[in-house]
């Protein structure tokens, strides 16, 4: 039988008294009940399915050659070249932009790890900073100083889909004549000033697997080039080196079909996310993302600080508190988790620096990697112990009244400071970089 | 249509487990690994016996594709007919009898790992590693981001089995939506 994910039933609708009911926790009704707690994503119609047809009957190149053409188009950017995969999109954007054995390449210490193991791919050495406690992208201050005559790039991440400070980033790199290498993969129609994230840097990578913004058949990315010589550069990478890195004609149709889609897609999660943002600033105990005027938020995800002060619970553990908080919210059906717990030289590939055998690329540094570690990213670590992240939470087609339920669960949980106390006191919450890394 | 279906990293997919058992019923192998490249699924053959950058490979020959990517790899080639073969290689399209699955299989069949090649059935890049060594599987799986290892403890670091740590990794995560082509090109014609 075909297999379905689509519902069964539609969520029931949200009523403000659900705010003031007992918490799920404690025997309550939960917010939003089970059977009712999957997203679906993306929305497929036929258009998709057509062109995939059309896709298999054609040339594959084709296909690849018209994704390519239409999303560079879409994002501004002047070459790319469409791949399996974000990493592998992220390793010839490194690569063409001119990074090349023994290199050191900044980045921050909070992302997914693929984009520190793109660095290692390219045969760089990472040079791990902090990152800024309000935006949580890379840290300029902390790039500056990390600066040797041995590096070569700086590699902000835009963290959940907003744009890491690229116009001071820019700068830095202009005055130490140091490459911008963008990663993207948050940061699907993320903009400032207009400019979409992807034509900021010397280069870009992309992921477009599909619990991005802008997710293709599955999995592939893409990489951007802002002239013809870095795109040249990556192009003769393939060649040399035989490297198979390109993305499916079936996969590259799905992202024809699914661009015509994105801006509805980002629509709603501008709205979701603005309501949402709203609804926590009333909550005192959650506030949602800032993000600067001219700046576009992407939202692939969307990361929630907490307060406890504001509830009086400024007396407890931050990360506690936090601990006690995502069990609430979880009981109550909203699937608020870390989204990472350690920053990423603390991952067993940074520890172990094996690279691709032998502890190659990192024998080629005379650098002390005793600085692989936690205590040098006290903001990151600050970040873990008292943010939560909603992931597929506000993406389309989320309905009203599901962003509503979730809002609705936030207030009910802020109201009772008094379940997180008892919670965050009979329980012990580690701290969530003492636990095992974990990629997701 | 599912998301399912285009979804790797999803545990209701079920179109890679699908194909890796289609391919694992064919050749006759333990374990089957899935790529998004035939290079990927060189890399983790290679990786798998523990090959890397300042080791070496043995084949009576290598083609000109296999050479640069090793190069690049920093594994060295040896060239011995008196010694098994590192991996051995076989590509499917269906042009003729000499490039069907069974064709392929054959030509692999005394190999301790093969390498299969599906990129030319026309769907995207798409290969596969067969073996009956389970920690060849293992550490091949382990090179993939979300590999087979990755995806059952969302990446637990308390390595149980320290000798597979993940070392350097790369997304060889091959697309749900090419692995159920693949799948219904070689139901096909089985
Ligand atoms: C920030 C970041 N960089 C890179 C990647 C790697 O992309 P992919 O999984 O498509 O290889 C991802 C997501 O998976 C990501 O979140």
């Amino acid at each position: 039988m075909m297999q379905t994910d689509f519902p069964a039933l539609p969520l029931p609708w949200p009523t403000d008294d659900m705010a003031q009911q007992e918490l799920a926790h404690l025997g309550g009704n939960p917010v939003i009940g089970h059977g009712f707690r999957k997203t679906l994503f993306p929305v497929i119609t036929k258009e998709d399915v057509l062109q995939m047809q059309i896709s298999i009957l054609r040339n594959h190149s084709n296909s690849e050659a018209q994704f390519t053409e239409d999303y560079r188009n879409y994002v501004g950017a002047k070459y790319a070249i469409a791949t399996a995969s974000g990493t592998s999109a992220l390793h010839l954007a490194l690569v063409g932009a001119g990074v090349t054995p023994g290199d050191e390449v900044i980045v921050p210490c909070f992302t997914f790890i693929a984009t520190a193991q793109a660095i290692v791919a390219a045969k760089g050495i990472p040079v791990f900073v902090d990152i800024d406690p309000v935006n949580y992208c890379i840290d300029v201050a902390a790039v500056e100083a990390a600066i040797t005559p041995r590096t070569r790039a700086v590699m902000p991440v835009h963290v959940h889909g907003l744009p890491a400070n690229m116009p001071a980033l820019r700068q830095l790199c202009t005055k130490h004549g140091l490459l911008l290498v963008e990663d993207a993969s948050h940061a699907h129609s993320a903009a400032i000033d207009g400019t979409i994230c992807g034509a900021l840097g010397d280069a870009a990578g992309q992921s477009l697997m599909a619990d991005k913004n802008f997710p293709v058949g599955g999995e592939g990315g893409i990489a951007f080039f802002a002239d013809e010589a870095k795109y040249k550069r990556a192009r003769a990478f393939l060649e040399e080196t035989g490297i198979d890195y390109s993305m499916s004609g079936i996969v590259a149709a799905f992202g024809i079909s699914q661009l015509k889609r994105l801006p509805y897609y980002d629509a709603i999660r501008q709205r979701n996310a603005a309501y949402l943002t709203a609804e926590l600033a009333k909550t005192g105990l959650f506030t949602g993302p800032e993000v600067p005027a001219t700046y576009v938020h992407a939202y692939n995800m969307y990361r929630i600080a907490l307060h406890p002060a504001a509830v009086g619970l400024d007396d407890l553990p931050i990360h506690a508190v936090k601990g006690a908080v995502q069990e609430l919210l979880v009981a109550e059906g909203v699937p608020a988790r870390e989204w990472q717990n350690k920053p990423i030289p603390g991952h067993l590939p940074f520890q172990n620096r094996q690279g691709f055998g032998q502890g190659y690329p990192f024998t080629l540094s005379q650098r002390d990697f005793s600085e692989y570690s936690l205590d040098r990213f006290p903001n990151a670590l600050k970040m873990l112990a008292s943010t939560l992240t909603l992931c597929r939470e506000l993406r389309s087609p989320v309905e009203t009244e599901r962003i509503q339920s979730y809002a609705l669960a936030f207030h009910k949980v802020a109201a009772r400071p008094d379940a997180i106390r008892k919670l965050a006191t009979e329980n012990t919450y580690p701290l969530p970089y003492e636990r095992d890394g974990r990629l997701g | 249509m599912t998301s399912g279906v285009v979804m790797s990293i999803e545990k209701n997919d079920r179109q890679l487990p699908g194909l890796e058992t289609q391919i694992r019923n064919k050749v006759d192998r333990q374990y089957v690994a899935l790529f998004n490249s035939v290079t990927g699924a060189i890399h983790a053959a290679l990786h798998g016996q523990q090959i890397g950058f300042g080791s070496k490979a043995v084949f009576p020959r290598v083609s000109q594709r296999e050479q640069k990517f090793l190069t690049w790899l920093g594994v060295g080639i040896e060239e011995s007919t008196s010694i098994p073969r590192t991996y051995g290689m076989a590509s499917i399209a269906w042009q003729d009898a000499g490039t069907t699955l069974d064709a392929a299989v054959a030509a692999v069949s005394h190999d301790k790992v093969q390498v299969l090649d599906f990129t030319e059935l026309g769907f995207g890049p798409c290969a596969a590693i067969a073996t009956n060594d389970e920690q060849i599987w293992k550490r091949a799986e382990r090179l993939k981001i979300f590999g087979a290892f990755d995806l059952r403890t969302m990446w637990s670091q308390a390595e149980s089995e320290p000798e597979i740590q993940p070392t350097i990794q790369f997304n060889y995560r091959l697309s749900p939506l090419v692995a159920a082509c693949v799948r219904q090109a070689i139901q096909g014609n089985q």
